[in-house]
């Protein structure tokens, strides 16, 4: 496992429009370790995984991977160190008219000149990893969505990436599909160092397996920690958001005039 | 006072629409040599416009001449020179209707479903998946498809037409009594190869370009929605039909 940060976040500040993301967000996410990024849906988890990989650009502040400031690389540069990253789609975004054994080929047939007999056998174990094998000949329409996620997973990790990026990898699994993908992000991270980083808000879940995690909230970090430091905080925004509590700093409504006006109709006139 | 502004603000938004189209016109040249260094994926991508387009063109095209014949038949017989019915069809198809309407009923088939498809690996964040592999999808998805346009037009034009002269054939020859020795000799000393073939073809080129690049334009740059697939191919037949025949008369102006 490697010392220091891989990824360095210097003082972000992102928004779609008018619409601010992150207003002056950094993080340290250290080599060779698993880092959860948590917060309530809409806080920019995804965008954030955009950033980290060049998808999208901040208004201010810098992005570091390895050394290198994203936003100074020429487009061939960031093209190389992504073939260093997996990314792990939410929708699994499968290229749906290739077969399952041709998606996980894919970036191999793309980026190296290996031979049909290797990339077969390469192909094979990644699919045996995540226990699809037996799907290898299946089109991405013919899966269920926990088996397209477990299919993406095989094409993120063929090419050996030296960091994964995994985006809500537990959104809308069953218990017994959650659990093969938490092993394998371990097992991943433990046999080939990989550097992981997962957004989600399956808190419990990964909290077991993360070492260290960043909560989110309103465009910045509230919160940051080892599990065990998490758990243990009395933070108000830790407490409300490892305990599922509607009532807190993180507002769960969507702004709005006062009930019993609105009710009423004594208040703004719609 | 924003009224006022109106015009102004329509024309910049006309000015920007163009110039994006520009940008992703030139991307799409660069990245096509690339792509042919792959001649499999273009091959295979001009299966598909054209398998998909095939039927069509050549149905539409018989009825065409069938059509053509007719009404020719009718306006040269007042005149007593029938015998020019081959001659007359085989120009209209090859200079005019060929390349027109192949590119209108490509542009309805192939083009739509060309941008249905992008849409839908753009909403199901398919290209998004390629970029973060570091696979350029101008090179892999964008150039193949507009390379495979631009074969593909003028092989459906020629069928297109040729279907045409043969529904001429059938009306000319077969219904009304035409010899068929006049009906192809005069198509023979009407129809020069390069004024009339090869200029019908530079059209079918350049048109088959416009096309696929309108409804790959459409496709890559829908909105990740079911809704903005369904505008992305709408708005990729209307671009087309427009651009088809305001090129077409550029050209005939410049050509003959």
């Amino acid at each position: 496992m490697g010392e220091g940060p891989l990824i360095r976040i210097d003082d972000v500040h992102f928004g779609y429009g008018r619409h601010a993301v992150f207003t002056g967000l950094s993080m340290e996410i250290p080599a060779g370790r698993i880092t959860a990024i948590m917060g309530p849906s809409g806080t920019g988890k995804t965008t954030l995984l955009e950033l980290v990989t060049g998808q999208l650009h901040p208004d201010r502040g810098e992005v570091w991977i390895q050394g290198r400031n994203l936003a100074r690389l020429s487009r061939a540069t960031l093209f190389r160190l992504r073939r260093e990253m997996g990314f792990l789609f939410q929708e699994g975004a499968l290229f749906g008219d290739l077969s399952v054994f041709e998606n996980v080929a894919f970036p191999l047939r793309e980026h190296t000149r290996l031979s049909d007999t290797l990339i077969h056998h390469l192909v094979l174990m990644k699919l045996e990893a995540v226990g699809l094998r037996g799907a290898a000949a299946l089109t991405p329409a013919e899966l269920s969505g926990g088996m397209a996620r477990r299919v993406a997973l095989a094409r993120a990790i063929v090419m050996d990436p030296v960091m994964m990026f995994y985006d809500e990898p537990l959104v809308g699994l069953d218990p017994i599909a959650m659990g093969v993908i938490l092993r394998l992000i371990v097992h991943l991270n433990e046999t080939l160092g990989m550097t992981s980083v997962i957004v989600t808000h399956d808190v419990k879940e990964v909290l077991k397996i993360a070492h260290g995690s960043y909560i989110l909230s309103g465009g910045r970090v509230v919160a940051q920690g080892s599990p065990a430091e998490l758990s243990r905080s009395r933070d108000p925004w830790v407490r409300q958001f490892l305990d599922g509590a509607p009532d807190g700093p993180v507002p769960f409504n969507y702004p709005a005039p006062d009930f019993s006006a609105d009710l009423f109709m004594t208040g703004v006139r719609r | 006072m924003t009224r006022l502004f109106e015009p102004v603000r329509i024309t910049l938004d006309f000015l920007q629409a163009i110039g994006q189209r520009a940008v992703f016109f030139l991307a799409t040249l660069w990245a096509s040599p690339r792509a042919l260094l792959r001649p499999g994926i273009v091959v295979e991508q001009v299966f598909f416009v054209g398998s998909v387009s095939v039927i069509l063109i050549g149905v539409g095209g018989l009825f065409v001449g069938l059509v053509l014949a007719l009404q020719f038949y009718t306006a040269l017989a007042r005149f007593g020179a029938t015998s020019s019915l081959g001659g007359l069809v085989a120009l209209a198809l090859l200079r005019e209707l060929g390349p027109v309407l192949t590119a209108l009923l490509f542009a309805g088939r192939a083009g739509t479903s060309l941008a249905s498809e992008l849409g839908l690996m753009r909403a199901t964040r398919q290209i998004d998946a390629m970029e973060v592999m570091a696979v350029d999808p101008m090179r892999r998805i964008v150039a193949p498809r507009f390379m495979a346009g631009i074969v593909s037009m003028p092989l459906l034009a020629g069928i297109f037409s040729a279907m045409g002269i043969l529904g001429a054939y059938l009306v000319g020859v077969k219904m009304m009594g035409l010899d068929p020795g006049v009906f192809w000799s005069s198509m023979r000393h009407e129809v020069s190869f390069r004024s009339d073939f090869v200029d019908g073809m530079i059209k079918s080129v350049i048109f088959g370009a416009a096309c696929t690049l309108v409804a790959v334009y459409e496709g890559f740059h829908a909105r990740p929605s079911a809704e903005g697939v369904g505008q992305a191919t709408t708005r990729s037949v209307v671009i087309s039909s427009m651009v088809i025949l305001a090129l077409d008369f550029i050209l005939t102006s410049f050509m003959y």
